[in-house]
């Protein structure tokens, strides 16, 4: 079985700026990518290459087997991050026109329509204009444009921005629905938590540079885990007195808890132990880095002038901190 | 092939199928229609006819009969008739009776004719002392009592004294002087001074010892109209339908590429602005999405040609002139079509999709417009001597030259066939350059967004894309 993308030093300059830089990239059928970095990172220009919109300046690429998207476009559903609507248009019919620009306009197309309007809680609104509809119904009616052909390869660019969280809901049920049909699903987000959630594999793409491209688990595990996070059972406890114990480095307060740096080469688990013995622990547990954090650790050194509260802004939810120039 | 099918067609009804576009080339050509019937209708509802009276003061003692005679209603009326009548004889039998003025019709179409004229005013002439002083005869004219009634002071001639005997040693006749009081209908004015002068000649021609109505028998000769002589036989020449059918042929031509062009500007800055054009993207290749809009207001194009030639075939088969229009004009219309919508369409889809929204793309379609009128300013020059130099030249001027060699073809002295396929070949060569940059343009532009690109930008990324 060939994989569904394979990216072969893939490069795309605009002008001066490298937008995506010698990009490798393989994405095997049937997994779930998530693609992340901060806006501008190049997330946005690497679907575009790997959709032949835009064409790269060096590399090789494949696509479902396929030297160019171009010959596999009717199998491919792509969700772009600058979505549009023809205002004028039924929704019924732009379903079922996007449908046949995928050669998908066999039999039972209406009904096919009908059914997945219903299962987004849109039916009904069939026959009323897009421009009728509310951003949110909008938003729904673009995503089951680009499912409308039961697609192999599923390509969402910032498929949440500006969805509501009931809606973020449903559309990742529907993208996991999608992944257990069989479609290979690829994703781009600047939202960490978001691609943490959802998918089983991450890239890390930084200024142009693939800087991770690991599972989840994997990537976890690489950054072991070197703090605790600790609660007294009794909030009068001098926690701060924990220092003193073997293993412990540095004890700092983090809010309610208390955050506790492992000392070097301290194993977890006898740390855990001595911890709870001196201390009745109400909670006591080893903080898993976030993907925030992985990124924070990854691009530290490369970005100088950025500190680390800017970074982690430009990875969140409502992290808008740079415009992706458009090419 | 399918999907430019499927992108052309959403195109036809997408703009063809809007209450603005089936308002504007169906219901148009209808309310005028119904205009022309009604605006005699609502004419002839007009106030009533003027009454007053003209003074004259008439030193000649000559004029004032003349006048008083000239003025009266039934003479005005039998005037009318008899310019109506002239009219009539010289118009072509076609125009005659489309306007419905023969037969039962003929009627109506008088009725017409007097309507614009208005009503029969009522004139009474009266004669002021010959010494009397004019500044208080002007001041008639002002007092407001002069606008009421039949007895209103209208106007006031003052013949001058050698009006109909010349000074001696004097090279000329006198003339004469009109006042008028203010607002006072053109047609009246005109009324009244072409009686003083009619008056005058007759006292003149009267003084000599002359018989007028002989001189008027001596002078008078009816205008022949030529007859146009074929190899069918001969018939009434149409002068007016001759010059009409290149121009219609010429105006159908650019209206439709221009409305058609217009409209695949529109949809496409509309797709790009409203970014529904990247989805787009992902289904069909921008080559495929750009041909199939090209092919979808072409159709678009085609059918407002369609309506208004049949309609205008229908308007010449009612005038029983079908005959005045050759049938391979229409084939050449529509060859002509093709070639001048392609290569302005194309450029026209080139622009749409490098600009952001329409307040861009009017700096950029300047030019073009520009270009694209030029027949239409030289239409009279072109028709008029079809084979000059500068009507050759521009038919191998793409694109003026698909509109040019059109009107060409039409007229009465059509090019040589060299001449018009030479034209169709540069016309064609035009719509594969057009082409050419505008595939190019358009798959840079669709994804370009921010400052809005100038005609160097957009030659810029012809060359490179």
């Amino acid at each position: 079985m060939p994989d569904a993308i394979v990216l072969r030093g893939l490069t795309k300059t605009f002008g001066e700026t490298i937008a995506v830089r010698d990009l490798d990239l393989v994405v095997p059928q049937g997994a779930l990518y998530g693609v992340i970095g901060p806006n501008g990172a190049g997330k946005t220009t690497t679907i575009r290459m790997i959709l032949s919109i835009l064409l790269p300046d060096r590399g090789e690429l494949s696509v479902l087997g396929r030297k160019s998207a171009m010959e596999a476009k009717d199998r491919i559903g792509y969700l772009p991050e600058e979505r549009g609507l023809y205002r004028r248009m039924r929704v019924g019919q732009f379903l079922a026109y996007m449908a046949r620009l995928k050669n998908a306009d066999g039999a039972g197309l209406g009904a096919r329509i009908r059914s997945w309007l219903e299962r987004v809680d849109l039916g009904g609104v069939e026959l009323k204009r897009c421009e009728e509809l509310s951003k949110g119904m909008q938003q729904k009616v673009q995503f089951l444009a680009a499912i409308v052909h039961r697609p192999d390869l599923l390509i969402l660019d910032e498929p949440f921005s500006g969805l509501d969280p009931v809606n973020q809901r449903l559309l990742r049920e529907l993208v996991d629905e999608e992944h257990r049909r069989g479609a290979t699903v690829l994703f781009s987000t600047h939202v960490m938590a978001l691609a943490e959630q959802l998918c089983d594999h991450v890239v890390m793409i930084h200024r142009g540079d693939k800087v991770l491209d690991d599972e989840i688990g994997a990537i976890r595990a690489r950054y072991d885990p070197r703090n605790l996070l600790f609660e007294p059972l009794d909030p009068a406890a001098d926690v701060a007195s924990l220092a003193r114990l073997d293993g412990v480095g540095l004890v700092r307060k983090d809010g309610a808890a208390w955050d506790i740096r492992l000392a070097p080469a301290a194993s977890p688990a006898s740390v855990i132990q001595r911890v709870a013995a001196a201390i009745p622990p109400a909670r006591v547990e080893l903080r898993r880095p976030s993907l925030e954090d992985v990124f924070i650790a990854i691009v530290r050194d490369a970005s100088a002038g950025d500190d680390d509260a800017t970074l982690r802004a430009a990875v969140r939810d409502n992290g808008d901190g740079r415009r992706e120039p458009r090419p | 092939m399918k999907k430019i099918l499927y992108v052309a067609q959403r195109e036809f009804i997408a703009t063809a199928g809007t209450k603005a576009f089936i308002f504007g080339i169906l219901v148009t050509p209808l309310v005028i229609g119904v205009l022309i019937l009604l605006i005699p209708w609502m004419s002839r509802q007009d106030p009533p006819a003027i009454a007053g009276t003209v003074a004259v003061i008439d030193p000649t003692g000559q004029v004032t009969a003349g006048l008083a005679a000239f003025l009266e209603p039934a003479r005005i009326e039998r005037r009318r008739q008899e310019a109506y009548q002239r009219i009539q004889d010289a118009m072509p039998s076609a125009l005659r009776s489309a306007g419905g003025m023969s037969g039962p019709g003929a009627a109506a179409g008088q009725e017409a004719a007097g309507s614009m004229l208005g009503k029969v005013p009522h004139l009474t002439v009266v004669s002021l002392e010959p010494g009397a002083d004019v500044n208080t005869a002007k001041e008639t004219l002002t007092s407001p009592a002069a606008r009421e009634g039949a007895a209103g002071r209208l106007a006031l001639v003052v013949v001058h004294p050698d009006a109909v005997q010349k000074k001696s040693g004097a090279g000329r006749f006198g003339t004469y002087d009109l006042f008028v009081r203010a607002k006072l209908d053109d047609r009246v004015i005109e009324e009244i001074d072409d009686g003083v002068r009619d008056a005058i000649v007759g006292a003149r021609v009267g003084r000599a010892g002359l018989d007028r109505a002989q001189i008027e028998d001596l002078t008078t000769v009816p205008k022949a109209s030529s007859k146009t002589v074929t190899a069918e036989g001969e018939g009434r020449t149409n002068e007016i339908l001759n010059q009409l059918i290149p121009m219609a042929l010429m105006g159908l031509l650019l209206m439709s590429v221009l409305m058609s062009g217009q409209y695949l500007l529109t949809t496409t800055v509309e797709e790009k602005s409203n970014r529904v054009v990247e989805v787009l993207l992902s289904a069909v290749s921008p080559m495929e999405l750009m041909v199939g809009k090209i092919f979808g207001q072409f159709a678009v194009g085609l059918l407002v040609l369609a309506l208004y030639l049949g309609l205008g075939l229908i308007a010449l088969l009612s005038f029983a002139s079908l005959g005045l229009l050759d049938p391979t004009l229409i084939v050449f219309l529509v060859v002509f079509y093709l070639l001048a919508y392609f290569s302005v369409g194309a450029f026209m889809a080139a622009v749409g999709s490098a600009v952001n929204e329409m307040r861009e793309a009017q700096g950029l379609m300047t030019p073009v417009m520009v270009i694209v009128m030029i027949p239409w300013f030289l239409w009279m020059p072109i028709s008029r001597d079809p084979n000059s130099v500068l009507a050759v030249v521009l038919s191998f001027v793409p694109p003026i030259s698909n509109f040019v060699i059109m009107l060409r073809l039409a007229s009465s002295t059509p090019p040589p066939a060299w001449q018009t396929l030479l034209s169709i070949a540069v016309g064609a060569a035009g719509v594969y350059a057009s082409l050419w940059f505008a595939a190019r343009v358009f798959r840079i532009g669709l994804l370009m967004y921010g400052k809005p690109p100038n005609v160097a930008t957009l030659v810029r990324w012809a060359r490179t894309g």
